[in-house]
């Protein structure tokens, strides 16, 4: 192991009255892949920030290679060789692969920019990175993963020596999570600090050499990622052991089916047949491009299908708008919880309540006092960590505490049937846990659930029985008593990143 | 059911720490706007002693009437994330066609085809928009065009006088002229509506995420169409107020109307994305240009200036909000 390229000592930062770092000490060596985990909360956001200076810290020194350095805004970060790539992806879609890479960099001769040697500098970093890219295509032509090498490939342009990467296989498929991954590796292989900051501890163990955890705003674990296990992060983590149990529940078989599906088919899968009986929790497992986030919009009205039936509490269904599926009792959670689930401008009580406004109005008027209400019955339930009066803003809540308030959404509702799309994406490891809780009630209840999923934990934690779906169509059926990470990713053919 | 209470000051500091920013960004969105407008009122009752009279106060609000009412649907519309640019020359064109049938149909009649008129015009926008999918800047602009056009070669650009139809400033209360007394009437059941409303509810539920909105049950096309609709009523009802208040009508007649409105609606907070705003940042909002305009009247500044006056104002407003909110929004 080489020298420490960065070293970070007693870093504070406060916002008001309330200190977020309270001293924190982290060291970046050079070829080191460090994993940095935490709960949402933890101070993750507001360190990545201060070390790519767009913060100031308010005490405490950041050292790159041996000297104090104090980073006044992003430019000096660049400076000194520190690179960030952030969540959301930043490119100009518009605009060709080698542009892209080289966006901010491009070379010039007299003037005009040079697309001769720009090309060739995006070739050089393409091939650094050991992949190739078609450096002519428009990037909104390429797929998630694709367009995530290219601002990797941006990262190493200029002496970049520190690469610090947030929750980046957030939104890939595993095979481009898997190139991911070596690549990381080949930019530690040549020198280069990687901070890799993620909630998946599965991600930790295949690419870490070091995992360091951030609890309110201290490191509460920094060790070599072959001295833990995964019990003793997430006790870092949470503070607290967090029982990892099964919540399955078995399926109740004598009870008619409430929602049934037989042949359905659209351009994204075809031929999806099962059925749901109340009581019981139904996973369909499928990696991204497999259909299953498709299949669910189909089965709550979002999505049209255009072959086979789909039968509620046995009569034959065809949703127009989401307001039918919701009036035959059928409630949802959406994949994608800030484009379509939250309210943002809108108070918890008025969140929740949405799809009930109908039902608590009085001749088209609200009642405020009664949206209020709505909310008090759900918030001691669901376990939703806000003031009970419902009159923040949804924005001002933690994902997990936002995703409670979307699924209380359907229980003020009454909907019995609940189509849940990826109900854990985003939602740190407590929260997971309470929310697997409260399915597990819902369905012991009587609610009838689907868990659409890409994520295997939803379904080994709480599936009655799982379907899994490789593009397009169903290639397994999973009983309960044989549901295990393996069985999963063995039925949808390929292995978890490793 | 979950029942683990670990109570440790981790939340509840979150908890505290969030009422406090939800304080500081409710508190001055309609705040500073107060206060400006006081800043305003103080400033011109200081330079002209006849300003904070009772007269000059109606004054003031008959003066801003039609775009009152305009503003009013052009709020709904905003904060659906939508606009409506056609209010102007609708207005325009409402009045001309009460102009052409006032004598040959009567009074009520002729008003009765002239509000048809107006809600026409929305139903066409809300067509657009809503079924065809073209967005609504375009839309309107469009509708802008083509009913200004059509006032002009219908009306031959002359001026056409409007006899027996001056119900507008009849004064049946408090000396407060009946169009005045509609806009007050209208501001009030649109803030209602928007605010108690699931009408009014669903339209900020579409403004702050039109696919969770739709996602929600909320028949998201079927609002934007009826917000269209309510919008060319108010057309309508700016087109005859405009009739009445000057008794005549031309091919100028409510030229600009729509850039008072989206000043207005914006001054008053509502933003351009949509989801947030209120009918009563409205009324302050318009109230700002209306006594800026009142005020330098009554300085015997020259109404060009005024609309420099006015477009400054609004800029530096809107600035102003940009930097509260870069301080707000800081993490």
């Amino acid at each position: 192991m080489t020298a420490d390229f960065l070293a970070v000592r007693g870093i504070r930062k406060s916002f008001g009255p309330i200190e977020v770092l309270h001293g924190m000490n982290l060291d970046l060596p050079a070829g080191t892949v460090t994993a940095l985990l935490g709960e949402n909360g933890a101070g993750k956001s507001t360190f990545v920030r201060i070390l790519a200076g767009d913060h100031m810290p308010d005490g405490g020194t950041i050292s790159v290679d041996g000297a104090i350095a104090s980073f006044r805004g992003v430019g000096d970060a660049r400076a000194a060789g520190i690179r960030l790539i952030a969540q959301e992806i930043a490119d100009a879609p518009t605009l060709s692969v080698a542009e892209n890479i080289l966006l901010g960099a491009w070379p010039t001769r007299a003037g005009l920019v040079d697309h001769r040697a720009m090309r060739e500098l995006a070739r050089q970093a393409l091939e650094m990175l050991g992949t190739d890219l078609p450096l002519e295509a428009k990037v909104a032509s390429l797929r998630l993963g694709e367009r995530q090498i290219i601002e990797i490939a941006r990262s190493t342009i200029g002496a970049s020596k520190c690469i610090i990467f947030d929750e980046a296989t957030a939104a890939l498929s595993d095979a481009e999570a898997r190139k991911l991954f070596q690549l990381i590796r080949r930019l530690a292989v040549r020198g280069v600090a990687i901070l890799y900051i993620t909630h998946r501890l599965d991600e930790v163990f295949a690419l870490a050499d070091r995992v360091c955890v951030l609890r309110d705003g201290r490191v509460s674990l920094d060790h070599a990622t072959g001295d833990v296990t995964q019990d003793q992060v997430i006790e870092a983590m949470v503070g607290r052991a967090v029982a990892n149990a099964r919540h399955a529940v078995p399926p109740s078989t004598a009870a008619p089916p409430v929602l049934e599906a037989t042949g359905l088919g659209s351009a994204s899968f075809s031929d999806v047949s099962f059925a749901l009986r109340p009581g019981e929790i139904l996973g369909v497992y499928g990696k991204v491009g497999s259909g299953v986030q498709e299949l669910s919009s189909s089965l709550v009205g979002a999505r049209a299908f255009h072959e086979g039936t789909l039968y509620v509490e046995g009569s034959p269904r065809h949703f127009r708008h989401p307001a039918d599926a919701i009036a035959a009792g059928i409630g949802h959670l959406s994949a994608d919880r800030a484009a379509d689930g939250l309210l943002p401008t809108m108070t918890l009580a008025e969140n929740l309540s949405a799809p009930s406004w109908g039902r608590l109005a009085r001749r088209g008027f609200v009642n405020r006092r009664k949206l209020r209400q709505a909310y008090g019955r759900w918030h001691r339930t669901l376990h939703i960590k806000a003031a009970a009066s419902g009159e923040q803003l949804i924005t001002e809540l933690s994902g997990g505490n936002q995703q409670k308030v979307l699924l209380g959404r359907w229980l003020e509702a009454g909907s019995k049937i609940l189509v849940l799309s990826e109900p854990t994406r985003g939602v740190d490891v407590g929260a997971r846990q309470e929310i697997y809780r409260v399915l597990a009630g819902l369905a012991a209840k009587g609610h009838a659930i689907v868990v659409a999923t890409s994520d295997y934990e939803d379904i080994t934690a709480v599936a009655s029985r799982a379907l899994v779906m490789v593009r397009g169509r169903m290639v397994a059926e999973i009983p309960h008593e044989r549901i295990s990470t393996e069985a999963l990713t063995e039925a949808a053919g390929g292995g978890v990143h490793a | 059911m979950p029942d683990n209470l670990q109570s440790e000051a981790g939340p509840m500091a979150d908890l505290e720490r969030n009422r406090n920013r939800a304080a500081i960004r409710k508190a001055p969105e309609s705040a500073a706007l107060l206060a400006f407008l006081i800043a305003e009122i103080v400033f011109f009752s200081l330079s002209s002693p006849y300003f904070l009279t009772w007269g000059n106060w109606v004054n003031v609000f008959t003066a801003l009437s039609i775009t009152g009412v305009l503003a009013a649907g052009g709020t709904m519309l905003l904060i659906a994330g939508q606009f409506d640019l056609s209010v102007g020359s609708g207005v325009a064109f409402v009045a001309l066609v009460l102009a052409l049938s006032i004598d040959s149909l009567g009074v009520l009649p002729a008003s009765m085809l002239a509000m048809l008129v107006g809600v026409c015009i929305g139903l066409v926008n809300g067509f657009l928009v809503t079924k065809i999918g073209v967005n609504a800047l375009i839309t309107t602009l469009g509708t802008l065009a083509i009913f200004r056009g059509l006032t002009q070669s219908i009306g031959g650009g002359r001026n056409i006088q409007i006899a027996n139809f001056d119900w507008a400033i009849w004064r049946p209360f408090l000396n407060i002229p009946l169009s005045a007394l509609v806009f007050l009437l209208v501001a009030i059941m649109v803030g209602i509506v928007l605010r108690r409303s699931v009408f009014g509810r669903s339209i900020y539920a579409i403004g702050a995420n039109e696919n969770a909105a739709r996602l929600v049950g909320i028949r998201t096309k079927g609002v934007v169409f009826a917000g269209f609709l309510l919008s060319g009523a108010f057309i309508g009802l700016g087109g005859l107020i405009s009739a009445s208040q000057l008794g005549s009508t031309s091919g100028t007649t409510g030229l600009g109307l729509e850039l008072a409105v989206v000043t207005a609606v914006i001054l008053g907070g509502t933003s351009l994305k949509g989801g947030t705003g209120t009918m009563f940042g409205t009324v302050i909002g318009l109230l700002i240009v209306g006594v800026l305009n009142n005020g330098l009247t009554l300085m015997n500044v020259n109404s060009s200036w005024q609309q420099a006056a006015t477009g400054l104002l609004l800029i530096l407003a809107v600035s102003f909000d940009q930097l509260r909110q870069r301080l707000v929004g800081r993490r």
